[in-house]
């Protein structure tokens, strides 16, 4: 009889400890972590953009091109920029002319006006098919101030009404870059 | 005459006694009271947030998380939540309490539970207050088949979405969850 209660109670200690080591923990943590860097966003929100000449004396044909643009540069030593490049010209040809056209002086120009981060261009900044131009620039630590619409701007345009220009439809390609560091 | 009851009784006081060990048994009545139960295994130190272009899409990560439940019988029920108990740090990135945008959240949804019911999203983590992951019902309980889960502990994939606002400044983020689990 002793034997046997010295066996039962030999198996009851060896049971209680297993079950102790299966149970968890009733927390958890983890931690999350995320590294913004430089980005760069931008959408036309134009489809097309018409050049108009309104009146009968050959006055310049305008139009504008609107953008909205997103920028972080980095906090230290960071910059960026909007740009701009025809990079078809005027099409088809005997109209106007980016890189050929009929008289020295005819050009397609624009000015630049922001709401938001950055500073906009200077002036009016001739067009080219050869180079980008500027539009925007950025410094270190820039960020768009409206978010999620984003920050807008305005390209506004200017063409010679050159009267060596057939009649007809002529159209350009323009490309926007934007680019942050 | 006298020495032979002398001899008897001394045979019989001398005869070999039998030596029998009488058997006696007694009963133990063994109890054990099976509680309800949840418990986290390990669960994955960081869930790093990464993003793929640069057209301020969203940052994602997604967690698994191993866990064993056992609910009580009928009447029975549990949760497993998230809290943020640490908001981002340090300032002038991503945070859970003060966005620098309204509309900047850290997001999650909750897919795959094995026991339980994973949470419909997105929800969003809040620094204030628990939100739930999955939700356990009466009898539920992990491994072994039949009326418990195969799986042997459970796992839940949490998959986060955190907004990239351009207000953020360039730099390294990181906020704490604290993952809670309960049973009754």
């Amino acid at each position: 009889m002793k034997k046997i209660l010295t066996l039962v109670g030999v198996a009851l200690l060896l049971t209680a400890p297993l079950a102790h080591a299966q149970l968890g923990t009733s927390t958890g943590t983890t931690t999350v972590t995320v590294a913004p860097v430089a980005e760069a966003a931008l959408n036309i929100t134009n489809g097309s953009t018409p050049l108009i000449s309104s009146g009968t004396n050959f006055t310049n044909y305008t139009g504008s091109t609107g953008l909205t643009y997103f920028i972080r540069t980095t906090q230290s030593g960071g910059s960026g920029s909007i740009t701009l490049k025809v990079t078809s010209d005027f099409s088809p040809a005997n109209g106007p002319s980016v890189t050929t056209p009929p008289n020295t002086g005819d050009k397609l120009a624009y000015t630049c006006t922001l709401s938001g981060a950055g500073t906009a261009c200077t002036g009016s900044v001739t067009s080219s098919t050869s180079a980008s131009t500027s539009v925007a620039t950025f410094g270190a630590d820039a960020h768009t101030v409206t978010f999620p619409g984003g920050d807008t701007e305005t390209t506004a345009w200017t063409l010679t009404n050159d009267p060596k220009y057939k009649t007809g439809s002529y159209t350009a390609t323009v490309t926007f870059t934007i680019s942050a560091s | 005459m006298r020495l032979a009851p002398l001899v008897v009784w001394g045979a019989l006081l001398l005869a070999p006694i039998r030596l029998e060990a009488a058997t006696l048994t007694t009963t133990q009545t063994l109890s054990a009271v099976i509680s309800p139960l949840g418990g986290f295994f390990t669960i994955p130190s960081s869930v790093p947030l990464t993003k793929t272009g640069t057209a301020f899409n969203n940052f994602t990560g997604s967690l698994s998380i191993p866990y064993r439940e056992r609910t009580t019988q009928s009447t029975g029920g549990g949760t497993i939540t998230v809290e943020a108990t640490a908001d981002f740090t340090p300032v002038h990135g991503p945070s859970i309490a003060s966005p620098p945008s309204t509309g900047d959240a850290l997001t999650y949804t909750c897919s795959a539970a094995t026991l339980g019911t994973n949470c419909s999203g997105p929800l969003t983590v809040s620094t204030t207050k628990a939100t739930n992951v999955v939700t356990f019902s009466a009898t539920e309980c992990t491994g072994g088949g039949g009326s418990c889960s195969t799986a042997n502990p459970n796992t839940v994939t949490v998959n986060f979405t955190l907004t990239d606002d351009p207000k953020y400044k360039t730099g390294s983020y990181s906020a704490t969850l604290t993952f809670t689990i309960s049973a009754s």
